[in-house]
């Protein structure tokens, strides 16, 4: 059986890397939950954003900040013209999937061809930094994820259930002919939403430009996870969407400490088919 | 009519004789190859929608049943020497195995709909393929087919793959072509608008959705097992990554996925464009050609390109002359209400909502031939009665006995096909089928056992019957509330129900149209049914009914003759306060 | 156009003009090749997630298939490589050859890149009886075609060979390693030779620690890490493949832990050398663009060629390595047979490499071998100062580098 400090330590790990899939699971979430499209799209919008946040931090050597001010409004403006083709063209949720799907193809033939499928990594002096607590350390950069995450999810949550905007987008969610007629107007909400969306893909894309390694077929190995993370948490629920991909993460992580870290999809995975089949409203 | 039907016939017959030629023709091995690919995208993705297309159960688990096919012919071929021709029909068994195990224990979940059985199915191939990466079935070092024999049929390995591969499309064609136009295919499409309605008209839903589950996943195990072969060297991440998933969903989408040919459409667009920039220069460039020609697809066909294709020919043809219906009356028996017998028995029937009890012990009898009105406040536990008769909820205690029958825990579809059919207060037709299809459908499951031509009339009367002719082929989305109110009606009769239960038929509609609700109940009343109807407004309750029933707060408060019931204070209390009843 | 008739154009043109030869050949006048191309099929994983290697690869090739036509092409015909995308998928990979074969109808197949579609390429080479070269099989036990060759020394059983060299390397240091921890990803080239490391390890008095398997493609190595540090081995070794050695060193930092030796087996150079954690690692290879490989024939003049174009293409790390070496010797070979069996017939050429040695950029080679495959050269290497420097066998060592160990 191994260590306290293991299991800890492996904890920490899992919930950090959860936090990407949370950041990750998040704009995807609320796309699929409060506008019925299911946007594949997301991953590569979320590494051109690390792929730019590189570019700029190496050749011009402008500090991630300064390059998130630029990058985020960037994408929510992406975000903007992605929804004007949903809108303009009525596209339903299974067609969003094979649009989103292409255009992400799009967007890793466009990262490709100029960044070439050579892995580039973003050098910064944070992310090997970690503050130990007790036996245990905690890397910065993944912790500054997730109290990012945190903080967008939180906050989204709040502005969901407290403001008119969000309680107007919630509403359309369920029934748009209804709301529309106590005057929700859907269709300037669901232009605000996609670009929301987007900018978080592009919080998202910043932390993978300062943690991961870069190459363009990385956008895919991510699409498996998050969506398992997105149905767990609810669509729709940014709070769920933080937490379930902690729960996975974690799952996993700790699967690995225990087991041969190549069971540990069974591990996690057979815990989520048991709370399904055994009560999936708990999630 | 005749020529159109016979064109794409012929042209059918055409292509599969040429088809299965090919490969005697002596073509560069490349295009058996090439074929045989379009071949295994064509099954995989048609294999997908009878599940997913059909009945909108979207599984992300596709890749499990290939993945189970494949590695059952890579371990009984390469480590028990099996022949590999005889692997095949293990590796399709084995995965319907699977995914009728994964149905039989999700179905019966009401609540593992949508993206949970996606999420589900998912799960299930990650298991599937760790298990199998970590055991000796691959156990990481892959699979190595190169010394299973490969039985040689029009004399060349690559021609061989092709004839089976064509095989396997021909045979998941014609499968998806009969599912297609059969019983189980109209209870697919109608469980893909509204699983709770089609359960309630007659669609036994989880012994079909069980049925294409394993169908849909024994193709593709079969499809597997061949692939086997055709790969040479099986590697758990090939196989079970996310590709085949995503672009089985991707071709049937692109084709249209609730038509029978629409996913082959779709593969064979998508499955050529991958081999349209190979070439070492253009590869990249290539990709975002073929993803950008995709999405101007879809954005210009939504339904998918074989839908939309038949909407465009569709609306070319000449109009033709109205359906030609051959109206035979069908035989309807109007005898006089039998007042002396009971239809209905309803004995201490209680239903409890976890702490909430919703009927607290109901014993009611409906005569034959009666009509019933069953009234009271809001929350008294009317709908819920009509809920645990129709058997959309089960009872908690208690007995229903519709003509001597115990109907009591039986599922809904049971209970449909032993003559109770009931309308919805917002009407839920099937959104995406015909106003045609939508009563024929009722008329399939509900009623006795006809055949199609039979049903298709009987069904025609009832649109007649209930006002609706010429409306045949509209959609529910083209009629009106008054309308969509009588297609509910429709549907229902057309079951030949001996208990009709309308729940608040008439609310909704201006007083014109009530009463020509009013007339209509009456005729139906006129043909022999039974009808136990839930009324709020008052006056078409006292019209109408032989009999009045008042339920408050779950418990049977009053029943007797319309007036009197009506005028007893302590039911004009209920509604109104005591204040008012004094 | 969209396929590979603009290639096959360019090709031709550009091997002629690669015939002026301004970059540093000896001033030989010779006779231009002429006549019909012979035509050279093969496929690379340009797109998909086997791309970045199969990068090196192309250029590596192009750069070869000018060279030839600079001197005579083969048996005086100038040289046309057609080369495709097979996405990183075996199934394409085998259409793809087929295609080459029995449409393009070409006269020769290169192999392509990586286990998979390497096997995928060798079931159709056998059944068109056509020869075949390939340079980054890890598993030589599966290429029991008799006309396949390997254009890389892996030796018949590199999972015997090759831990005995990295403990042969380890025991020359002060303080030889007495435990030893084995991770491997589940990609079965990484995991055989995991195998065979803990074997040998085991044969060798080594104590195996820890033998921990990962699936490949994850991503969280945190775990793995604190497993790692709490076993705290003399030595790690990584069946690593890409990414995944940089991945956990990374998180073997954020544990404040750094190993003490630490070998990985296929990572990518470039970042592993680079990173800061990169420091003293030691991985494998077959050659460096050091001494005394850059005296070898025609190797400084390649390897100066490769910087070039790999810097134009935009490559992060333009310098040749092990990779684009195997590429570079399977064109030496193919040309030595060609020349030297005096023949484009495949079974010729078979019988021609059967029986004879080739100079290669990665050494003297043969194949008559078990599976044809001649003796192992597989060598260890070290990052000292941000470069990969071999350590190990010594007479490979760049000019005065050792092995560093702690």
């Amino acid at each position: 059986m191994p260590s306290a400090t293991l299991l800890g330590q492996a904890l920490i790990s899992g919930v950090m890397a959860g936090g990407m899939y949370g950041l990750l699971a998040l704009g995807l979430s609320l796309s699929w939950g409060l506008m019925r499209l299911v946007n594949l799209s997301h991953f590569a919008l979320a590494f051109l954003a690390a792929y730019i946040t590189y570019e700029l931090g190496t050749t011009y050597h402008l500090a991630p900040w300064w390059s998130a001010a630029l990058v985020i409004p960037a994408m929510f403006v992406i975000g903007l013209m992605q929804h004007w083709v949903f809108d303009r063209f009525k596209v339903n949720e299974l067609a969003s999937l094979l649009i989103t799907f292409s255009f992400a193809v799009i967007v890793e033939s466009g990262i490709q061809l100029y960044w070439t499928a050579d892995y580039r990594r973003f050098e910064n002096h944070y992310s090997g930094l970690s503050l130990r607590a007790g036996p245990f350390y905690i890397p910065v950069l993944e912790l500054t994820l997730c109290l990012v995450a945190g903080a967008l999810a939180w906050g989204t949550w709040l502005w969901l259930r407290k403001t008119y905007v969000g309680k107007a987008l919630r509403a359309s969610a369920e029934d748009a002919d209804i709301a529309a007629a106590y005057g929700v107007d859907h269709r300037r909400l669901s232009f605000l939403l996609s670009g929301l969306c987007a900018a978080y893909a592009g919080v998202a894309g910043t932390f993978i430009a300062l943690i991961a390694t870069l190459a363009p077929a990385q956008i895919w190995s991510y699409l498996g996870v998050v969506f398992a993370v997105v149905i767990i948490g609810r669509l729709g629920n940014p709070l769920g969407a933080l937490f379930a991909g902690m729960l996975i993460g974690a799952s996993e992580s700790l699967a690995m400490a225990v087991f041969s870290p190549a069971w540990a999809p069974v591990v996690s995975f057979s815990v989520l088919i048991a709370i399904l089949l055994w009560d999936p409203d708990w999630a | 009519m005749m020529m159109q039907n016979a064109v794409p016939k012929l042209a059918a017959v055409a292509a599969v004789a040429v088809l299965a030629y090919l490969p005697g023709a002596g073509m560069p091995a490349f295009y058996d190859s090439f074929l045989y690919l379009l071949f295994f995208w064509i099954s995989l993705s048609t294999s997908w929608a009878l599940l997913s297309g059909f009945a909108g159960y979207f599984s992300l688990g596709h890749a499990a049943f290939f993945g189970v096919g494949m590695y059952t012919t890579g371990t009984l071929a390469a480590k028990f020497g099996v022949p590999f021709l005889a692997t095949i029909p293990a590796a399709a068994l084995l995965s319907a195995l699977l995914g009728m195990g994964i149905g039989a224990v999700v179905f019966r979940l009401k609540r593992l709909r949508g993206d949970l059985f996606a999420l589900l199915t998912l799960a299930v191939t990650f298991v599937i393929a760790t298990i199998i990466l970590n055991t000796d079935i691959d156990g990481g070092s892959g699979v190595f087919m190169s010394a299973v024999p490969m039985p040689q049929i029009f004399g060349s390995p690559s021609a061989t793959l092709y004839v089976l591969g064509f095989g396997i499309c021909l045979l998941t064609l014609a499968i998806a072509w009969k599912v297609a136009h059969s019983r189980l295919g109209m209870g697919l499409f109608a469980i893909h608008d509204d699983e709770d309605v089609a359960e309630a008209k007659g669609v036994p839903t989880f012994r079909y959705k069980l049925f294409a589950f394993g169908l849909s996943a024994g193709i593709a195990g079969a499809v597997g097992g061949i692939h086997a072969m055709y790969v040479g060297f099986l590697t758990v991440s090939e196989t079970f990554g996310l590709t085949v998933p995503l672009y089985v969903v991707l071709m049937s989408v692109l084709g249209g996925s609730r038509h029978w040919f629409g996913p082959a459409v779709g593969a064979i667009l998508i499955g050529a464009s991958l081999y349209a920039f190979t070439s070492g220069s253009e590869a990249m460039i290539g990709r975002a050609i073929v993803a950008l020609m995709l999405i101007l697809a879809i954005l210009w066909l939504p339904d998918g390109v074989v839908p939309t294709l038949l909407r465009w020919f569709a609306r070319r043809r000449t109009k033709a002359a109205a359906p030609v219906v051959a109206l035979r009356p069908a035989a309807v028996e109007s005898t006089a209400p039998v007042v002396n017998r009971n239809i209905v028995e309803i004995r201490d029937v209680t239903k409890s909502f976890g702490g909430l009890q919703a009927l607290r012990g109901v014993s009611l009898d409906v005569r034959e031939g009666e009509i019933l009105g069953l009234v009271g406040p809001n929350g008294s536990g009317k709908t819920t009665l009509i809920n645990v008769i129709s058997g959309h909820f089960p009872l908690t205690s208690g007995s229903v006995a519709v003509d001597g029958v115990q109907i009591g825990n039986l599922p809904a579809h049971e209970i449909a096909r032993r003559g109770v059919a009931r309308t919805y207060q917002i009407p839920r037709p099937f959104a995406n089928m015909s106003v045609l299809d939508n009563v024929t459908l009722a008329a399939t499951f509900g009623g006795p056992a006809r055949n199609a031509r039979e049903m298709r009339d009987e069904a025609l009367h009832w649109i007649t019957f209930t006002n609706l002719g010429g409306k045949e082929e509209a959609l529910p989305a083209d009629l009106n509330l008054h309308e969509r109110k009588f297609l509910e009606l429709a549907r229902a009769l057309a079951a030949r129900p001996k208990l009709l239960l309308l729940d608040e038929v008439l609310s909704g509609l201006n007083p014109a149209e009530i009463d020509n609700a009013i007339r209509l109940v009456r005729a139906i009343r006129a043909q022999g049914s039974t009808i136990v109807f839930v009324e709020h407004l008052m006056r078409a309750v006292v019209e109408l009914s032989d009999r009045i029933a008042v339920l408050n707060e779950g418990s049977l408060f009053a029943l007797g003759a319309p007036r009197e019931v009506m005028s007893d204070p302590r039911v004009v209390s209920i509604y109104l306060g005591k204040a008012y009843a004094a | 156009m969209v396929n590979g008739q603009s290639w096959r154009r360019r090709g031709v043109l550009a091997s002629l003009a690669g015939m002026t030869a301004a970059l540093g050949a000896p001033a030989i006048v010779r006779a231009a090749p002429s006549g019909k191309p012979v035509r050279v099929g093969g496929t690379l994983s340009l797109t998909g997630f086997l791309a970045q290697t199969a990068l090196v690869h192309k250029i590596a090739a192009e750069i070869m298939v000018e060279e030839i036509n600079g001197r005579n092409g083969f048996l005086g015909r100038p040289v046309e490589y057609v080369l495709l995308d097979d996405q990183s998928k075996p199934e394409v990979a085998r259409s793809l050859y087929e295609k080459l074969i029995t449409v393009d109808k070409v006269d020769l197949i290169q192999g392509p890149y990586a286990t998979a579609p390497i096997l995928a390429a060798m079931a159709v080479a056998q059944r068109f009886g056509k020869v075949m070269i390939q340079s980054s099989m890890g598993i030589p036990k599966l290429q029991t075609y008799d006309m396949a060759f390997p254009a890389t020394p892996f030796g018949p059983e590199p999972d015997v060979t090759y831990p005995n060299v990295i403990l042969d390397a380890m025991a020359t240091v002060p303080t030889p390693p007495k435990t030893i921890v084995v991770l491997t990803s589940k990609f079965p080239s990484a995991q055989f030779m995991a195998q065979g490391m803990r074997t040998q390890a085991e044969k060798r008095g080594v104590k195996v620690l820890m033998y921990l398997e990962y699936e490949s493609g994850n991503r969280d190595f945190g775990a793995i890490a604190a497993r790692v540090k709490e076993a705290n081995p003399d030595f790690l070794w990584v069946g690593s493949l890409g990414l995944e050695s940089n991945q956990l060193l990374e998180s073997l930092r954020k544990l404040d832990y750094t190993p003490k030796n630490h070998f990985h087996l296929y990572p990518a150079p470039g970042p592993l050398a680079l990173s800061p954690d990169g420091k003293n690692a030691l991985s494998s290879t077959f050659f460096e663009p050091a001494e005394p490989f850059l005296s070898r024939p025609g190797v400084k003049r390649i390897a100066e060629e490769f910087k070039t174009r790999a810097t134009k293409a935009n490559l992060p790390y333009p310098i040749i390595d092990g990779q684009a070496a195997g590429m570079v010797s399977e064109w030496q070979i193919l040309e030595a047979a060609v020349n030297g069996a005096n023949s484009l017939e495949d079974k010729a050429i078979a019988a021609w490499l059967k029986k004879s040695k080739v100079d290669t950029i990665l050494g003297l080679q043969r194949f008559n071998g078990p599976f044809n495959h001649g003796d192992a050269s597989q060598m260890v290497k070290q990052v000292q100062d941000t470069e990969w420097k071999i350590v190990w066998p010594t007479q490979f060592a760049a000019p005065g580098a050792k092995l560093i160990a702690s």
